[in-house]
């Protein structure tokens, strides 16, 4: 219940990183626009925002990749809280969580073995597989981490990429008392 | 994201005689003890309106929708309850917004009720459509549109149980047409069946974080309690007073704390901030221990963060979490109900001396500034009507008793500081959004919700022209408002600041208006004109005397500041006090 803060937000601790929030909320129309409007409002950029059903019915989670200094941003997660339609917010920066990305490429076709074995192991180095291939296109899904997703993009630059999708990160938190999460029931 | 049934979805094998969704708002509304709304019929709205007679409510028709917001906003916070409003879709909804922005800001529990075109033309442009929720959502605490009569009993209830939970706010329904004409059998929820797991309530009961408190205190020389609007919607005034009798600690009190605590009380320190006295200010930048109760820390109140209360240990109890440490560094930050963190503290304080050194130090700082600014210019000793001699009167005729609802601007800082406050929920003002043209119809939300007190709008000519129109309700329903246009054909507050920051470039800062008196005697309202000092008694008097609505245009010398004054980007060391003084 005590918030002891002797630092003044969004001034002194003013470390600006990327955070990866997760939220609890209820399923209904119109509770993506309030969260996102909430961020907009403070003039924070969304990388990435992604929002699924759970297990519970009528509640949804959101994973929300944000940049943003820690002082402000806990202000805006203790605002984003307070929104009836929340019913948790965790930064999961700082602590221990999973986190992946899923991205599908298409590139254009390897030319010669060595080049394909090359292509291989770098979507290897992001949990990927090639989902079609014909003469013209191949196309592949990466799943890891964002920085193996990022490097394995960087590398597949030099290697025929020609469009990607990413679905943005999703994220659970991973530490021993994680396993129940305000008032969601375990499966 | 998919749609699915509303979470308080509700159980089929408790039914009741059908009635169309308009009578289960209506029933709603009275159930929860709604006895006066404000609204105007527009075709999405006028199913509730077919029906309204049938319900013990008073319809008070405003003649803009602005005015019905600010209206139940006025009512609720001199009653303490849950003012409502209701519009019409598109236009009529849109023009509520600044009413509940003006009430978000000031945390001010109210509903209000829109109609939306029927379901099947949502989202078609239809005639008078506008996505209303879309355009809330950011100036409310909640906002939603009700889709399926069965929802319409959850969803009324739940919308007063938001609004009032916790830290109040506005909250905003819409109903599409059909929604409130077609049949439901879902019965009104008991209070246990609501669910709202994302509503946060506070911990109610003992506050242990007020050992800690306990502690400062008593290792504290000159401490403060700078009381904000908190403390009055936790209906803990009375625990204030007994609180600071108990320690010995002067209360300061930001704009909406105004009533924490009575003026006259011995430990009453007075008004903190921008345009707040100079000798509590000096305490506030003086003190070693800062107890913030129920306030926000905002900008009127801090000026430069880094230079506010550079002495002191610094405290902050607010019910919302979100508040502490948003805009100072906070020592100590206490998550709880103002009464409750009071009552906690009662129960461990022991009885403390008298603070001899801190409170001469505040008497000397006070007679000071008093003689400074008190009555401001000081021109109505010359024989010139000044505004701060006006609100003193009208404090003084009314034994300080009045409701007195202030507009924004010079006005409004005039009133909060000479009108002389004595209990909570008697000064209403709009002051985290500063709305002009708040007071006239809050003041008739306030009148209507109190009627046990007189009701005081204290407003400016600029204000005053942006709201004016509600002159003929006040007339319409005959409600006992007494208008002081505080008229100095000015934007006084823009003239003052183009004077002090703009090297006294006037631009668009002066206003033509109507005659007043005469446009009141085009209404029907009694209305009085006052351009000498020794003419303000008299004419209060005369208004006092009015059984409906009254308005005295009091014409001010034209030049008045209001002083001291914290420029912007300064802090509160470096107050302007005014040449004049």
């Amino acid at each position: 219940m005590a918030a002891r803060q002797t630092r003044p937000a969004g001034e002194a601790d003013a470390i600006h990183r990327r955070h990866v929030v997760s939220a609890l909320v209820v399923d209904r129309p119109g509770t993506l626009n309030r969260v996102s409007g909430l961020l907009r409002a403070r003039s924070f950029n969304i990388e990435s925002l992604t929002v699924g059903t759970t297990h519970e019915p009528g509640h949804s989670r959101m994973t929300i990749a944000i940049r943003g200094d820690d002082g402000h941003l806990r202000q805006v997660l203790a605002q984003l809280e307070r929104l009836i339609e929340v019913l948790d917010v965790t930064d999961l920066t700082g602590r221990p969580h999973l986190e992946l990305e899923l991205v599908l490429v298409e590139l254009t076709p390897p030319r010669g073995t060595a080049d394909k074995r090359e292509l291989e192991g770098v979507l290897a180095s992001a949990g990927g597989e090639i989902l079609t291939r014909d003469a013209s296109v191949w196309r592949a899904r990466l799943t890891a981490a964002p920085d193996a997703i990022n490097r394995a993009l960087e590398a597949l630059r030099s290697h025929g990429l020609r469009r990607l999708v990413r679905a943005g990160a999703v994220a659970m938190a991973a530490d021993s008392s994680s396993d129940i999460e305000n008032g969601a029931t375990p499966e | 994201m998919t749609a699915v049934p509303h979470p308080s979805a509700p159980q089929p094998e408790r039914q009741v005689e059908p009635r169309i969704g308009a009578r289960a708002v209506c029933e709603g509304l009275v159930r929860e003890g709604v006895t006066t709304i404000f609204g105007y019929p527009g075709g999405t709205v006028l199913p509730i309106y077919d029906v309204l007679r049938e319900f013990p409510l008073r319809h008070i028709l405003v003649r803009h929708e602005q005015g019905g917001a600010h209206a139940a906003d006025g009512f609720s916070r001199a009653t303490g309850g849950v003012g409502v409003a209701i519009a019409t879709s598109g236009p009529g909804a849109i023009n509520l917004v600044t009413g509940l922005a003006t009430a978000m800001m000031d945390s001010v529990p109210m509903v209000a009720i829109t109609g939306n075109v029927p379901r099947a033309l949502l989202g078609k442009d239809a005639f008078q459509e506008t996505d209303i929720v879309g355009i809330a959502l950011p100036v409310t605490k909640f906002a939603t549109v009700v889709m399926d009569p069965d929802e319409v009993p959850f969803a009324v209830a739940e919308a007063f149980e938001i609004a009032r939970s916790g830290r109040p706010g506005p909250v905003l329904l819409d109903f599409p047409k059909d929604v409130l004409q077609e049949e439901t059998r879902v019965p009104h929820p008991e209070p246990y069946e609501l669910r709202l797991p994302g509503l946060l309530r506070p911990v109610r009961g003992d506050v242990p974080e007020a050992d800690e408190l306990t502690e400062m205190i008593a290792a504290a020389e000159r401490p403060l309690i700078l009381s904000g609007h908190g403390v009055q919607i936790a209906d803990a005034t009375d625990l204030l007073s007994q609180v600071a009798e108990r320690s010995e600690i002067p209360v300061a009190h930001t704009l909406l704390g105004i009533g924490n605590i009575d003026e006259t009380h011995r430990l009453s320190a007075g008004y903190a901030g921008m345009h707040g006295w100079m000798h509590v200010n000096k305490m506030i930048q003086q003190c070693d221990l800062l107890i913030g109760i129920g306030c926000r820390y905002d900008d009127r109140i801090t000026g430069k963060t880094s230079t506010f209360a550079p002495n002191a240990k610094i405290v902050h109890v607010d019910v919302d979490r979100s508040e502490i440490g948003k805009n100072v560094r906070t020592d100590l930050g206490i998550v709880a109900d103002a009464g409750d963190l009071l009552a906690a503290l009662l129960r461990r304080l022991p009885q403390s001396e008298p603070r001899t050194e801190w409170m001469a130090q505040l008497a000397s700082w006070r007679e000071v500034s008093e003689a400074r600014s008190w009555h401001g210019s000081g021109a109505w000793r010359e024989g010139r009507l000044s505004a701060d001699y006006v609100v003193d009167q009208i404090g003084e005729a009314t034994d300080h008793q009045a409701t007195l609802v202030s507009d924004v601007g010079q006005n409004q800082m005039w009133a909060a500081r000479y009108f002389g406050f004595r209990k909570p929920f008697h000064h209403l003002s709009s002051g985290g959004l500063g709305t002009m043209g708040y007071a006239v119809p809050a003041a008739m939300g306030a009148a209507l919700g109190a009627p046990e007190r007189e009701t005081w709008a204290v407003v400016g000519d600029g204000g005053f022209q942006m709201t004016m129109q509600e002159l003929a309700t006040l007339v319409q329903d005959q409600i006992p408002v007494r208008i002081a246009v505080l008229n100095n054909h000015r934007l006084g507050m823009i003239r003052q600041w183009q004077e002090i920051i703009y090297d006294e470039n006037y631009h668009s800062a002066e206003l033509l208006g109507p005659d007043l008196v005469r446009l009141c005697e085009a209404y029907g309202i009694p209305a009085w004109r006052a351009t000498r000092p020794d003419e303000v008694a008299g004419v209060i008097a005369e208004a006092r005397k009015a059984p409906g609505p009254a308005l005295i245009d009091f014409h001010l010398d034209e030049a008045q500041n209001v002083y001291p004054m914290m420029l912007p980007g300064k802090g509160l060391s470096d107050m302007v006090e005014g040449a004049a003084e």
